[in-house]
């Protein structure tokens, strides 16, 4: 179902720029009727950079498939990124990435 | 749960405009529940910090005149005010709310992202700064439906 999130991340002066692409269906009322499916979606998604949250999303099913993120935060390069997101489902995943 | 972090929920829920920054960590999903299921953009956005009077301005948002496929939609958000939290809606969709960032301190406001459009309507981003809301609208024509529709 639901596997990793692809983490891309690069600084520039001072400021780190993240991409993120999450992997999951992210079925909406619509859609998982359609699929005749379970609802689906991310609901709540932070990035964190050496345990101090950098990024905070709290997301609903108007996302697309495989959500992708953009965002920047005042880092530096080396530092460890983790993206971590529960569904409504309750379904998690915890994710790193290292800024370039 | 100590006494203090109680008390600092508890006026947090009560009062929406005073939203606990210090507290990090804030699912609005659980928070302000009844927002996300609101069909209509200035009752979700009423119902998330209070009240839905905005101004319009000091805010960007970047999205497509035209959407070929509604399934995929760029959304870019970018603001210089020194913001609490950022939200989308858009009134294409059954419901309004799309998504609620919330700021760090000295974080930066530039968030992307894409979401579905079932039909084509105006998309709402709302940046809250100081107690106060800025806001800023753009019509997006959807060509084909990516709500499943």
């Amino acid at each position: 179902m639901a596997g990793k999130t692809r983490i891309k991340a690069k600084e520039k002066d001072g400021v780190v720029t993240v991409m993120a692409l999450a992997k999951h269906p992210m079925h909406s009322s619509i859609e998982a009727k359609k699929l005749k499916v379970k609802q689906n979606f991310i609901t709540h998604l932070t990035a964190q950079v050496d345990g101090k949250i950098v990024y905070e999303i709290s997301s609903s099913q108007f996302f697309s498939k495989d959500p992708f993120l953009k965002f920047k935060y005042k880092g530096k390069k080396g530092d460890k990124i983790t993206i971590k997101w529960v569904d409504i489902l309750g379904g998690t995943n915890s994710s790193d990435g290292i800024a370039k | 749960m100590n006494r203090r972090n109680f008390i600092e929920i508890g006026l947090g829920v009560a009062a929406a405009t005073v939203l606990p920054v210090s507290l990090s960590a804030v699912d609005f999903r659980k928070t302000k529940e009844k927002a996300w299921l609101e069909k209509d953009v200035s009752k979700a956005i009423e119902g998330l910090y209070g009240s839905s009077s905005t101004t319009q301005g000091k805010v960007k948002l970047k999205a497509p005149d035209i959407a070929e496929n509604g399934a995929i939609v760029p959304i870019t958000i970018s603001s210089d005010l020194s913001a609490t939290t950022v939200s989308l809606y858009q009134d294409s969709n059954p419901e309004a709310a799309v998504a609620v960032w919330t700021v760090p301190a000295g974080g930066v406001v530039d968030y992307s992202l894409r979401i579905k459009m079932q039909k084509t309507g105006t998309v709402t981003a709302v940046v809250e700064s100081d107690g106060k809301l800025y806001t800023d609208k753009k019509l997006v024509k959807v060509t084909k439906g990516g709500c499943g529709g």
